[in-house]
């Protein structure tokens, strides 16, 4: 009995301290709050430390300076706040966002339209076309390296309904720089510069899912072709071509 | 009201309107901060003094703003302002919060009472003092 309570002492006070020595995350600017610490956003704009850490840290936020921030989409947590509508992949200025001067630039990876809390800085080549930001300049090698890493974040957001933003699809601007796989074996579209010819999916029913189950091939800015994961994307497109298609992924 | 009486009365005025602008501290210090706070639809309790060694500053304020804690603190200079974050986020512990120099001033805010879940007293009240 007494080697029991002894145990039983050490425990506690192992876990206890094990708790009093848990060590803050560090954030920086908004972010998802962890459904276990109830769920939504944080609002905190500035550097700031919560006991928890970030959820999906490997595929949500970038380092910065050792401040975890969030590149993903807040409106698919909860937020109310200021949202600005993008479509497909593009530059996130995150010291222009944060407001120093570090030098820090990251790439967002998510595909299709989602939403971020920012307006885009001036310098970023961001066309506003059919209801959405569209980037339009280059992506170094910096971006191609990392997506491998950062480009299944989309995995994440598959299983979260909500509202996406309804984007014009058929206005993209002639420099825009994306995919869309239709379906096993056919690859669309392909972009080659200067041309920059987009081709896109048109499906003349009202509603038809559209399973993915191949990798994907992408034409690559400066770096030839690559080929990306399968991620077994879902999407649900409706209306014809030249019509506004309702983004809403309940996928 | 001679005109020199009149001249050296408004002298006199301007010398204390002066050193009771000096006593507050620098433009935009901690009187600036706090109306700025109330200008924003925060709550603010007395800010009285509190220890300074855990900053490393010169003179600390201590009182809650819509329920969270905050602690101004002011400091020789910029650098030794910028320098005591990191002590600040130490004083924030296990709570929510953060410690943001601005010019040669610190703000510590912690949500020691868990009143701000989402945070967005918090952000209201490091964005003005951050103005």
């Amino acid at each position: 009995m007494r080697t029991y309570i002894i145990s039983l002492v050490v425990l506690v006070a192992t876990f206890g301290a094990a708790r009093a020595d848990r060590k803050p995350s560090r954030y920086v600017g908004i972010h998802p709050i962890p459904k276990a610490q109830g769920g939504g956003v944080c609002h905190i704009q500035a550097p700031h430390i919560h006991v928890y850490a970030p959820a999906d840290v490997k595929l949500q936020y970038r380092d910065h300076d050792g401040w975890s921030y969030f590149v993903g989409d807040p409106v698919a947590y909860g937020w109310d706040g200021p949202k600005v509508s993008y479509y497909g992949h593009h530059p996130v200025p995150v010291e222009v966002l944060i407001g120093d001067d570090h030098g820090h630039d990251e790439y967002c990876y998510l595909e299709g339209p989602h939403y971020h809390a920012w307006e885009p800085p001036s310098g970023l080549s961001l066309e506003l076309r059919g209801g959405a930001y569209w980037y339009t300049g280059d992506f170094p090698a910096a971006y191609v390296e990392a997506r491998p890493v950062y480009d299944p974040i989309d995995t994440v957001y598959q299983p979260i309904k909500y509202e996406r933003p309804v984007v014009e699809v058929s206005v993209a601007p002639p420099g825009w720089y994306g995919a869309v796989v239709v379906a096993p074996a056919v690859v669309a579209p392909v972009e080659v510069r200067p041309a920059r010819v987009q081709a896109e999916v048109r499906v003349p029913a009202p509603s038809v899912r559209v399973e993915i189950a191949v990798p994907t091939v992408q034409i690559g800015i400066g770096g030839g072709i690559y080929v990306g994961g399968s991620h077994g994307h879902k999407h649900k497109y409706k209306g014809k071509r030249g019509h506004k298609r309702g983004h809403r992924h309940d996928d | 009201m001679t005109d020199r009486r009149r001249a050296l009365t408004t002298l006199f005025t301007g010398v204390v309107v002066a050193a009771a602008l000096g006593c507050g501290g620098e433009a935009g210090g901690d009187d600036a901060t706090v109306a700025a706070w109330r200008k924003a639809g925060l709550e603010v309790s007395a800010m009285t003094e509190t220890p300074a060694a855990p900053y490393g500053a010169s003179a600390c304020k201590a009182g809650t703003v819509s329920g969270v804690d905050v602690v101004l603190c002011s400091f020789p200079t910029d650098a030794a302002a910028k320098a005591a974050e990191e002590a600040g986020l130490g004083v924030v512990g296990q709570a929510t919060g953060a410690a943001l120099a601005a010019g040669s001033r610190l703000l510590v805010v912690a949500d020691r009472r868990k009143a701000d879940p989402t945070g967005r007293t918090i952000d209201a009240v490091t964005r003005a003092f951050r103005k």
